[in-house]
């Protein structure tokens, strides 16, 4: 194939440019909103071009909201952690181990991935509030992990099954318990596909709404939650919702640019049986 | 290789046995934790769910629960307002996920047919975005856009004569909004999913199709459909679970109104639990949500297996 510019690729082209456009539009204009003065985001005519020396809005979300954003990142950091270490012994054990009601138990294990966190609402706020769990961090971290482990032991499976069978029994001959073929085998090779992994737990963490909604209250508030209270019943803080659509919306495109390749491979090959 | 180094150092630790080093003994250690974790995330809270729907209790006082049957599950099939959840929740996972697989499978063929090019590789990341960005920021980028005062989606209309739109503001325009918006997250997605169904397909077989003189049509039916039909048969049970969960975008938008136009069955169940402490109820919703989501993917997987199997 060459990389050169045919006439036949003009009519996919402009198709693919005009969804690009709409895919970034609505998402930038809020972002210009970011660093606009009140009087700029709400006129019309708009103003198109802002000064993009004005940095007030981030320093007010920044200054006032900061210990939020912390919030965020611990539970969303705590909970990708904790996900992989449950789920990675857990898709190796699944992958390596022959018992019986081994396929069984790993479709049950997918199969709570698909429980809609409304379901298990009311009895983690009851469990949460008898255990002390409501408005802390450790009570967020351990919601995020459970709900993403399912999808983190099964991706992590698809990339624990790529390691060669050989080097597993080859190990075991060499008299290596499970434990040391895990940490000095199966890890150094799969860890691309662990980064992935992590990528994806980091992502729906750092998304999760609802959870934080009625889980945290004051101390605990994750920064999705303060960004939802700017809407009020009076005034909308247009411009501190845009300076923290910003913020809210840097590590998971950061992660993602960094990630690329090995998401592309890790949606597919995650989600697929191989 | 690191591996190999390691592994020379193994044998010497392994010598000294023990029931920590017995192989059933760490297995049941490597799988345990995550089974017990997840069953106390999922089977104990669906069981606890199913004894509060049978009983009226307030969340505020749960110690005075009462037991009243079925009654929760009856008051919520004869209320309008659930039944319109549930109706808009069908309306929305089958409108936005044809036009996302109809919209995705024409982008996925563009981007098939530009991936001589490498810069448009780049392209495609930004096409990606939206399914990326918070949905909670989804909706606040569309408050903003389709704001009637200050929107600019209005604006741009109003300058080639057409509109205003009233977006959020009239019962069917709301629901077409939060349609539109479910559609532009999530055709990356579905479009992502059918590229990589479509990169599959051997170039060959598009070449012995063009010399045996197939139409467009004839390489769709007999060529492009069969081999993305499991993969966008997997996006679509990820798409429906997903519109099952749909709280966010409506949550700050509307709220599910004007009236009851955008309510769904997440926010309705969240509602009746967190904002009127109705736990009976809400459990009654969250059980027959969760059903649902059972029914569907038991029958989804089901034709998920006979289709890999063909």
């Amino acid at each position: 194939m060459n990389n050169t510019f045919r006439l036949r690729d003009a009519v996919p082209l402009v198709l693919v440019l005009a969804f690009v456009f709409i895919s970034i539009a609505p998402l930038l204009w809020l972002m210009l909103a970011a660093f606009k003065p009140t009087a700029d985001i709400i006129a019309i005519p708009p103003v198109w071009i802002p000064d993009f020396t004005y940095l007030q809005n981030f320093r007010d979300v920044l200054t006032q909201f900061w210990p939020f954003i912390v919030n965020s990142l611990v539970a969303t950091i705590g909970a990708t952690i904790l996900a992989l270490v449950l789920a990675v012994p857990t898709a190796f054990a699944l992958v390596n181990h022959r018992f019986k009601g081994r396929e069984a138990l790993a479709d049950w294990i997918l199969s709570t991935r698909m429980m809609p966190p409304i379901a298990a609402a009311v009895p983690l706020f009851v469990i949460f509030r008898g255990a002390g769990l409501l408005d802390s961090l450790p009570g967020l971290i351990i919601a995020y992990a459970g709900f993403n482990l399912p999808f983190a032991v099964w991706m992590t499976m698809s990339f624990i099954r790529r390691v060669p069978k050989e080097l597993i029994e080859a190990a075991r001959l060499e008299g290596c318990t499970w434990w040391q073929v895990l940490k000095d085998v199966v890890l150094p090779l799969s860890k691309s596909g662990l980064a992935a992994v992590a990528t994806f737990v980091f992502i729906f963490a750092w998304n999760e709404f609802m959870l934080a909604l009625f889980l945290t209250t004051r101390e605990a508030k994750t920064f999705p939650v303060v960004i939802s209270s700017f809407v009020g019943t009076g005034r909308v803080y247009w411009e501190y919702i845009a300076a923290a659509s910003i913020i809210q919306c840097l590590p998971p495109v950061l992660f993602t640019f960094i990630m690329q390749k090995h998401i592309v491979s890790g949606v597919t090959m995650g989600a697929v049986k191989d | 290789m690191a591996h190999a180094v390691s592994m020379t150092r193994a044998p010497k630790e392994a010598t000294r046995r023990s029931f920590l080093h017995d192989d059933r003994f760490q297995m049941t250690a490597f799988i345990a934790p995550t089974c017990i974790f997840l069953a106390l995330l999922t089977i104990w809270p669906f069981i606890y769910s199913v004894y509060l729907s049978l009983h009226a209790v307030k969340l505020t006082a749960m110690q005075r629960a009462v037991f009243v049957g079925l009654d929760n599950y009856l008051n919520l099939l004869t209320d309008p307002l659930f039944l319109r959840a549930m109706l808009n929740t069908g309306m929305l996972a089958v409108t936005s996920i044809t036009c996302e697989i109809v919209i995705a499978f024409v982008i996925a063929k563009a981007f098939v047919s530009l991936s001589h090019l490498k810069w448009v590789n780049g392209l495609r990341s930004l096409f990606m975005i939206p399914m990326m960005v918070t949905p909670l920021i989804v909706g606040m980028i569309f408050s903003y856009v389709f704001n009637p005062v200050l929107g600019i989606a209005n604006y741009l209309l109003g300058g080639v004569g057409l509109g205003p739109v009233p977006w959020f503001g009239d019962t069917t325009a709301a629901m077409i909004s939060i349609l539109l918006i479910n559609i532009w997250q999530w055709t990356p997605f579905m479009m992502l999913l059918i590229m990589a169904g479509l990169l599959s397909i051997r170039a060959d077989l598009y070449e012995a199709a063009r010399v045996d003189g197939a139409k467009w049509h004839h390489v769709l039916r007999f060529l492009e459909i069969p081999s993305i039909k499991g993969i966008v048969l997997l996006g679509i049970i990820l798409r429906i679970i997903d519109t099952l969960r749909f709280f966010d975008v409506v949550y700050v938008t509307t709220r599910g109104g004007p009236g009851d136009s955008t309510m769904v069955l997440t926010l309705y169940a969240y509602q009746q639990n967190f904002q009127f402490f109705q736990a009976g109820v809400g459990s009654a919703a969250a059980v027959i949500i969760l059903v649902i989501s059972i029914v569907i993917t038991t029958f989804a997987v089901k034709l998920l297996r006979r289709i890999e199997d063909e």
